[in-house]
């Protein structure tokens, strides 16, 4: 039953506008993939044309071993959760639920046995007889995913469906969402611009950009080892420095950022290290010292965040966030060196 | 303060209606009960004279079916504008609705001459070998039909396409994702939402036609009269003025009672509603 999504080479148009550039995603059956970005990213596009509402320029979509790029959105057999619910407002939340049973020829006892116990699962069965516009957001939105899941799509697709619910709900909704679909096994598309969303709920998430994907990988990956510096500053790498390579004397490179500062790199650590790259890093990859190899900084604002302060500091490289010992708070206007930490710090291919 | 400006506000209309409206209407019903046979004798009168509740009915007859084509010519307008794209809509809005930038009497009158002895539709035919003799389409029921149906459905459109825009995309594909076939999806999804619409339209070309009276003189004759006419003629041939009142009187119960049972179906059809 559980089949993995293909999407290849998927190009697409708004106008002569191109939203999609030659994109392509593999799902593994039973896999859950999010696609994170922000608004016209091409997140949505892609997801409403494997749903079958807008046809690509170019390119294919397969599920299992059927090609659906040219099937009838009808046809397709996907179960889809949106936004704003997009329950029937004239149909009560039973009938709601039986919806697409119905399309599919099933009679009406074993209809309402399996929405019934559908319902059960969401846990609604005792407002089965209310109309939409009788439930809160949270309810809408369980009611929606009953809907999509009973007739037990292969291929479930979220567009953006925790959006209009308030934070709290927000994050029970998505443990939720994530249970009944690993219980189901479904093989997952999710839409969100919500990165926590995105990584609290998925197997492997697809940062997206101008129509194309970033980089695919799992959170765990993308969140400490960003691929490019897209990537890098979308999951919260605050300091992108460019450097250059002044020498290299066995595993050891020394490199400068602009103004003159140097530091130097293991490639034990780093890998090989090219002559020009980026160094990326969080404001805990950097820290505010007296002494040490690092880059010398005027410090700026400090900010108390608990489990260390935060300063906004001026280098001859650029503004710079970093981090500093809770023993030691600085006054603005003193002079320090921001000192990298290996471990928190990326290097990275400088943007084309 | 608050409370008056809102009263207040309204007044000048209120009293415009008072005054212009409800006082001569409640008048004229009322001297339809000041008979010295009795209160009820101008009914009894209206109800035994096979004549006039032949007039009754035709009426009836003919507003019911001008509604009833009116629905559907006006739907599936409407359902083509409302899918097409905002510039285009804008357009078939418009060329849809022009028609009502001329009077009833001018729009009735093209009729005269569309469907008259030398008209365009005999002329037609006729050069065309179909007939030899011109028909004679003029003071029909039928032809009063056509002219209402062309005079009141700009406005079966105009209501249904805002209540088709209305229908949400995602519901719509919600249905289609669910397997609903695109025929499936409009009969059990966008059909129902816009039934509170096609109320409030049915309501409006009903109370038009029930009422109108341009069209039947001029279209329908003596032969068609419809209680518009009637009423004209009791009232301005044979200056029977209780007569006039009392078929005012029953026109005005039959179009309250429509429009009451209509609205109610309405709101009770209509899911929007909270």
């Amino acid at each position: 039953m559980t089949v993995s999504l293909t999407i290849e080479n998927l190009s697409a148009h708004y106008g002569s506008t191109p939203v999609l550039k030659d994109l392509s995603i593999s799902v593994a059956a039973g896999e859950l993939v999010s696609l994170l970005g922000s608004s016209g990213c091409g997140k949505t596009t892609t997801l409403r044309i494997v749903a079958g509402f807008l046809e690509p320029t170019s390119g294919r979509v397969r599920l299992g071993d059927r090609d659906l790029t040219t099937l009838p959105a009808h046809a397709r057999d996907i179960g889809l959760v949106f936004q704003n619910y997009a329950l029937f407002p004239h149909l009560t939340v039973m009938e709601n639920v039986a919806f697409g049973l119905k399309q599919r020829g099933i009679a009406k006892p074993d209809r309402a046995k399996r929405a019934g116990s559908m319902l059960d699962r969401v846990g609604l069965s005792h407002l089965a007889d209310r109309l939409p516009s009788a439930l809160s957001g949270g309810q809408k939105q369980r009611v929606a995913l009953a809907r999509a899941l009973v007739i037990e799509p292969p291929l479930l697709m979220f567009d953006e469906p925790l959006s209009n619910l308030d934070a709290k709900l927000r994050v029970d909704m998505r443990v939720e969402i994530r249970q009944l679909q690993k219980a189901n096994g479904t093989t997952s598309l999710y839409v969100t611009h919500d990165q926590e969303e995105a990584f609290s709920i998925s197997d492997r998430v697809a940062i997206m950009n101008a129509g194309r994907i970033m980089q695919l990988d799992t959170p765990e990956v993308l969140y400490r080892k960003p691929a490019n510096a897209f990537v890098a500053s979308f999951v919260g790498f605050e300091n992108l420095v460019p450097m250059k390579v002044v020498s290299r004397d066995g595993a050891t490179v020394t490199a400068e950022a602009a103004g003159g500062a140097r530091l130097s790199f293991s490639q034990d650590v780093f890998g090989a290290i090219k002559d020009d790259f980026v160094l990326a890093t969080r404001a805990d990859g950097l820290v505010a010292r007296q002494s040490g190899e690092g880059i010398p900084a005027t410090l700026g604002t400090r900010t108390y965040l608990g489990r260390a302060y935060q300063y906004k500091c001026v280098t001859v490289a650029g503004e710079i966030t970093a981090n500093g010992a809770l023993s030691e708070p600085y006054d603005p206007g003193t002079s320090a060196v921001l000192v990298p930490v290996p471990e928190q710090c990326c290097i990275l291919d400088p943007e084309a | 303060m608050k409370r008056f400006a809102k009263w207040g506000l309204t007044m000048p209309a209120t009293i415009a209606v008072v005054v212009a409206l409800v006082i001569p209407v409640l008048l004229t019903i009322a001297t339809t009960f000041g008979e010295p046979k009795g209160a009820f004798s101008t009914y009894t009168a209206f109800f035994n004279s096979g004549f006039r509740t032949n007039i009754l009915y035709r009426t009836l007859r003919i507003a019911l079916i001008t509604t009833a084509i009116s629905l559907v010519i006006g739907f599936l307008t409407a359902y083509v504008i409302a899918r097409m794209p905002g510039r285009l809509k804008s357009i078939a809005i418009i060329a849809a609705v022009f028609p009502l930038l001329t009077g009833v009497v001018v729009r009735s009158f093209a009729w005269l001459i569309i469907l008259g002895k030398n008209g365009i539709v005999n002329d037609t035919l006729m050069s065309l070998g179909i007939i030899s003799e011109p028909l004679s389409m003029l003071y029909t029921e039928g032809s009063v039909i056509v002219a209402m149906v062309y005079l009141f459905v700009p406005l079966m459109i105009l209501t249904l396409t805002g209540v088709l825009e209305g229908v949400p995309r995602e519901v719509v594909e919600a249905s289609t994702s669910l397997g609903a076939t695109p025929i499936a999806t409009f009969f059990q999804v966008i059909l129902p939402l816009a039934v509170p619409g096609l109320i409030v339209g049915a309501v409006l070309v009903f109370t038009g036609s029930f009422t109108s009276y341009a069209t039947p003189q001029l279209l329908g004759g003596e032969q068609m009269m419809m209680m518009g006419t009637l009423l004209y003629q009791r009232a301005m041939v044979t200056f029977d003025w209780v007569g006039a009142s009392t078929i005012a009187a029953i026109m005005v119960v039959i179009t309250i009672a429509v429009v009451t049972i209509m609205s109610r179906m309405a709101r009770r059809l209509n899911p929007m509603a909270v």
